[in-house]
């Protein structure tokens, strides 16, 4: 591995909070354009960050915070990966370690508002985990690897393959970013029914915590997206960039759904969409061969 | 020490040991007969590893004597059957029972030339070796762990007679036909020692003689005698289309001939019923009325695994044909579904056995895939499933034993009442259900090799995989949430009594299982990868650096293992919390203060007690709504099966 094969993605690596800061922020700024009103300034979660982070932490139980870091290390270790272009599955799979951390700090306090966080999340993940499965499955079918390195050395766009496993990952997108018609885990707004869900009972510097690792999981997220187009990246980036608006769009025009509908739509447009895409790869003749 | 002996020492030693347990009836010498006998039977599982190793598979062919010996144990054990159906006046026993009392003698004094010698009789490759391992390490283990548990399970029943030594006589026979059955190379025995494991887990189901044991051993029994038809069946028709009953000439020369799809579809149709798929899933799902140690190993080493053990033993005669792509498929279908009803449930046992079913399911399905990788998958997770579920159904039955419920409901906070049983619960749900554990290497190779267009089906078997490794999350997820749900630095003293050799065994599990999913890289080295190849499958891995590179991904287990280790384990030695930082939980601000159980004031200012509880969907995933479909799914995948024989 030549140096530079280990810097960028070290540089990648530590860019991505700020990255996924930068992005909340754009997220703010947008989304109060579209409520006609002015906003807050790019920058201001990190302001929020750092006073949460100067604050005292309120415990409820040790293992609450514990989880918590769980949460943060492991979504760190699947974007580590990611930019040094590991098996897909993997990730995915240590992401699905992460997020189950997170269900288990808000189970590990008997707290009625975050067991029913906890339970959503649970939900939330059975809606996502299988589209990521199977988009990287639909990825391999014409790269013929589950490695990210694969995508590069495919020397086309993924896009034009694969449009309906795209549409599928969009999906995907919508819950992780926890955006409307998807955010029924932790609402934004801590004046509903559920208070702030799996969040509800973090505070100061572990909220903070929390919401660092809500950035790496964009960053990842997004990152997935812009492999759909990765010759030449650029543009899978602006992709990506473009379905992050589009997701801020689509959050400002819909309300918070039931979960048995967030269900159906992920299986039925998420799962039988990317199945569909597959029969198209394979009838058409343009899978691997084994 | 010869061959012979060790082959001996494992198939007909655990008889002897379990006749000597029965005649003499008194537990100071059942305990000390016992454990050695299961940790000799341990000691020659591993020499006989060594030496197949060292010297390649064994062939062994005992003189006519025992062929005719087995000959009349199989009468023996139809009359008996055929008597249980009498006595219960059970028609559909009778009816499976006296078939299979009338195919038998019309194979072997009809069909079957006189004297006909299958060579070799035994045969003994490094799948066998790893079954043997399975069986006897783990189920010598969960043996000598019901030493202790049915002490006390006798002493809650307040028996007037113990029935221990009924119970061992079952238990230890039950490893001996285990093995017998993994090394057989004839049908002819293999059927003899299928049927023993039928009677075994009969008896084992039925031994706490209620209404509803005696029962749901009934079901188990129609359910495996079915299976048992299906074989001798399938030997008819096998001698009649291409004269042999050696599976060494069924799977040693490729793909068979389409007139010998058939009987390889009945055959795998015997496996199914065994392993418990869907629509045979109930006699699984009743086995759990029985003793928890059955539990453990009706689930673990023994009785289902012969069932995916033989599927997985026929799979090179069957590959590249319709009946594979049907099997992978009717595979698939069974891991999914029944993850998605384990959702719904909060007896804590049925939650395993829905698991277990699963699991099956997608070994059967990589036996149906049917590649290098899926056969390498399915060795995998026979391995890791069989040790992470006999750890599993160890600790809840001794939870069980303390908290006097199976209820997952039951176990909220369960971490702060019994730390260590719960403990090594949830590390051995973790082995099940996240990286970097051999369960969830099996399903990472899985799934890529489902992922390879193997037939036009593909699709949907990926698709089955991916969303049923998707609800596996939620059940074990949901599980684990229960035990951790603690009140804000509530902590009793814990009073966990300790019996020496339930948790020793526990303890010696769950470290395996950890230790196992470490080093899985030269466990596929060393017994993955020849198994494959004396099989006639090419290699699936390269190991480089103990990491396993697949043709299409890279696995790295110890550099996972040092990442989640530091991840979880780092924050739960480092964080601190002072005592002046706890609070209660919000409560929207209306808490009562000082409560014992945290509560709210409510209308009226009424203080009421918070309830908090699991999620089980059961409207959408409930067994009531969705048993009936699966049934009928499953009933036509296998007739497609079936039809795609003659296609």
């Amino acid at each position: 591995m030549s140096s530079g094969e280990l810097v960028l993605p070290l540089v990648a690596f530590l860019l991505a909070p700020v990255a996924g800061g930068l992005l909340c922020g754009i997220d703010r700024r947008l989304t109060a354009r579209m409520q006609g009103r002015i906003g807050p300034p790019i920058l201001q979660p990190f302001y929020d960050f750092f006073k949460l982070w100067g604050k005292d932490t309120l415990v409820t139980t040790r293992e609450n915070l514990v989880w918590a870091w769980g949460y943060l290390l492991l979504t760190m270790v699947a974007v580590f990966m990611f930019f040094f272009q590991q098996d897909l599955l993997i990730i995915f799979f240590v992401l699905a370690f992460a997020g189950a951390c997170l269900i288990f700090g808000a189970f590990s306090v008997r707290s009625p508002y975050s067991h029913l966080g906890a339970n959503r999340e649970i939900l939330q993940m059975l809606a996502y985990e299988p589209i990521l499965l199977l988009a990287a499955v639909a990825i391999f079918l014409k790269t013929g690897t589950f490695m990210i390195t694969g995508v590069f050395e495919f020397g086309e766009p993924l896009l034009p393959y694969l449009p309906l496993a795209f549409v599928a990952v969009l999906v995907a997108l919508g819950i992780k970013m926890r955006k409307s018609p998807f955010d029924i885990a932790a609402s934004e707004h801590a004046h509903q029914e559920i208070v702030r869900g799996v969040y509800t009972e973090y505070s100061g510097r572990h909220l903070a915590l929390i919401k660092l690792t809500h950035w790496f999981e964009i960053v990842l997220i997004l990152g997935f997206i812009a492999l759909f187009w990765a010759q030449p990246l650029w543009i899978g980036v602006v992709l990506a960039l473009g379905m992050f608006v589009l997701e801020l769009l689509i959050d400002n025009i819909s309300a918070r759904l039931r979960w048995a509908w967030m269900l159906g739509v992920s299986w039925v447009v998420g799962v039988g969409f990317i199945m569909a895409n597959m029969v198209l790869i394979y009838l058409a003749g343009g899978a691997i061969r084994v | 020490m010869g061959v012979e002996s060790l082959v001996a020492i494992l198939v007909i030693m655990p008889f002897a040991a379990a006749l000597l347990a029965f005649g003499v009836k008194d537990a100071r010498v059942i305990k000390p007969l016992v454990i050695s006998s299961m940790l000799v039977l341990m000691v020659a599982s591993v020499m006989l590893l060594m030496r197949v190793v060292e010297a390649g598979p064994i062939a062994l062919s005992p003189g006519h004597l025992w062929d005719n010996l087995i000959l009349v144990l199989d009468f023996a054990l139809l009359a008996y059957f055929l008597y249980v159906g009498f006595t219960s006046k059970h028609p559909l026993i009778l009816a499976l029972a006296g078939i299979q009392a009338v195919m038998l003698p019309v194979l072997k004094f009809f069909i079957l030339p006189s004297g006909l010698k299958v060579q070799p009789v035994l045969y003994i490759d490094l799948l066998s070796v790893i079954m043997t391992l399975v069986i006897s390490i783990i189920g010598g283990l969960i043996i000598i762990y019901a030493l202790d548990y049915m002490r006390d399970h006798e002493a809650h029943l307040k028996l007037d007679h113990t029935r221990q030594h009924v119970f061992f006589f079952f238990m230890v026979a039950f490893l001996g036909a285990m093995n017998g059955l993994v090394f057989a190379n004839s049908l002819l025995w293999l059927f003899f020692f299928w049927e023993v494991t039928t009677l075994c887990s009969f008896h084992l189901i039925r031994h706490d003689l209620n209404a509803e044991a005696i029962g749901n051993a009934l079901r188990a029994l129609w359910m495996n005698l079915l299976g048992g038809a299906a074989l001798v069946l399938g030997m008819i028709l096998l001698w009649q289309a291409g004269e042999t009953l050696s599976i060494q000439d069924l799977t040693g020369f490729g793909t068979v001939g389409a007139a010998l799809l058939l009987p390889l579809a009945l055959f795998c149709f015997t496996g199914f019923t065994k392993a418990a798929q869907v629509p045979f899933q109930s006699w699984l799902l009743g086995a759990m009325v029985a003793p928890t140690p059955v539990s453990a190993l009706l689930h673990s080493s023994t009785m289902v695994k012969a069932g995916v053990y033989l599927v997985l033993r026929l799979a090179p005669a069957y590959e590249g044909t319709q009946l594979s792509v049907a099997i992978a498929v009717f595979g698939a279908f069974v891991f999914m579904v029944t993850s998605i009803v384990a959702i719904s449930q909060h007896n804590a046992k049925r939650v395993l056995a829905y698991s277990t079913i699963s699991n099956l399911g997608l070994i059967v399905c990589c036996a149906g895939i049917n590649s290098d990788l899926a056969i390498a998958a399915a060795i995998a997770l026979i391995v890791f499933h069989a040790i992470s579920k006999g750890v599993l159904f160890l600790v809840v039955g001794t939870i069980e034993q303390r908290i006097e419920s199976r209820d997952i409901e039951d176990m909220e906070g369960l971490v702060a009442k019994l730390p260590l049983l719960s403990g090594i619960a949830m590390l051995g749900m973790i082995t099940m259900l996240f990286v970097p554990f051999g369960v969830l290497f099996g399903k990472w190779a899985s799934i890529q090799a489902a992922a390879v267009p193997f037939s036009a089906w593909f699709p949907l078997v990926v698709g089955f995989l991916a969303v049923g490794s998707a609800t596996t999350m939620v059940y074990w997820t949901k599980w684990i949430g229960r035990m951790i749900s603690l009140v804000s630095f509530e902590r009793g003293a814990v009073v966990e009594p300790k019996s020496f050799l339930s948790y020793s065994t526990i303890l010696l599990m769950v470290a395996g299982a950890v230790v196992l999913s470490v080093f899985v890289a030269p466990l596929v080295n060393i017994l993955i990868t020849p198994a494959e190849s004396t099989m006639g499958y090419a290699k699936a891995f390269e190991t480089a650096g103990w990491h396993l590179r697949s043709a299409f991904g890279l696995f790295t287990p110890w550099p996972l293992f040092i990442a989640v280790a530091l991840a979880l384990l780092l924050p739960a030695l480092l964080v601190r919390v002072k005592s002046d930082q706890y609070r209660e939980a919000y409560l929207c601000g209306g808490n009562v203060p000082g409560a014992e159980v945290p509560s709210f004031y409510s209308l009226a200012d009424q203080s009421v007690k918070i309830r908090t509880g699991s999620a089980y969907w059961e409207s959408l995933f409930g067994e009531r709504s969705l048993t009936n479909w699966i049934n009928g799914a499953a009933v036509i995948l296998l007739l497609v099966l079936f039809v795609g024989v003659f296609v």
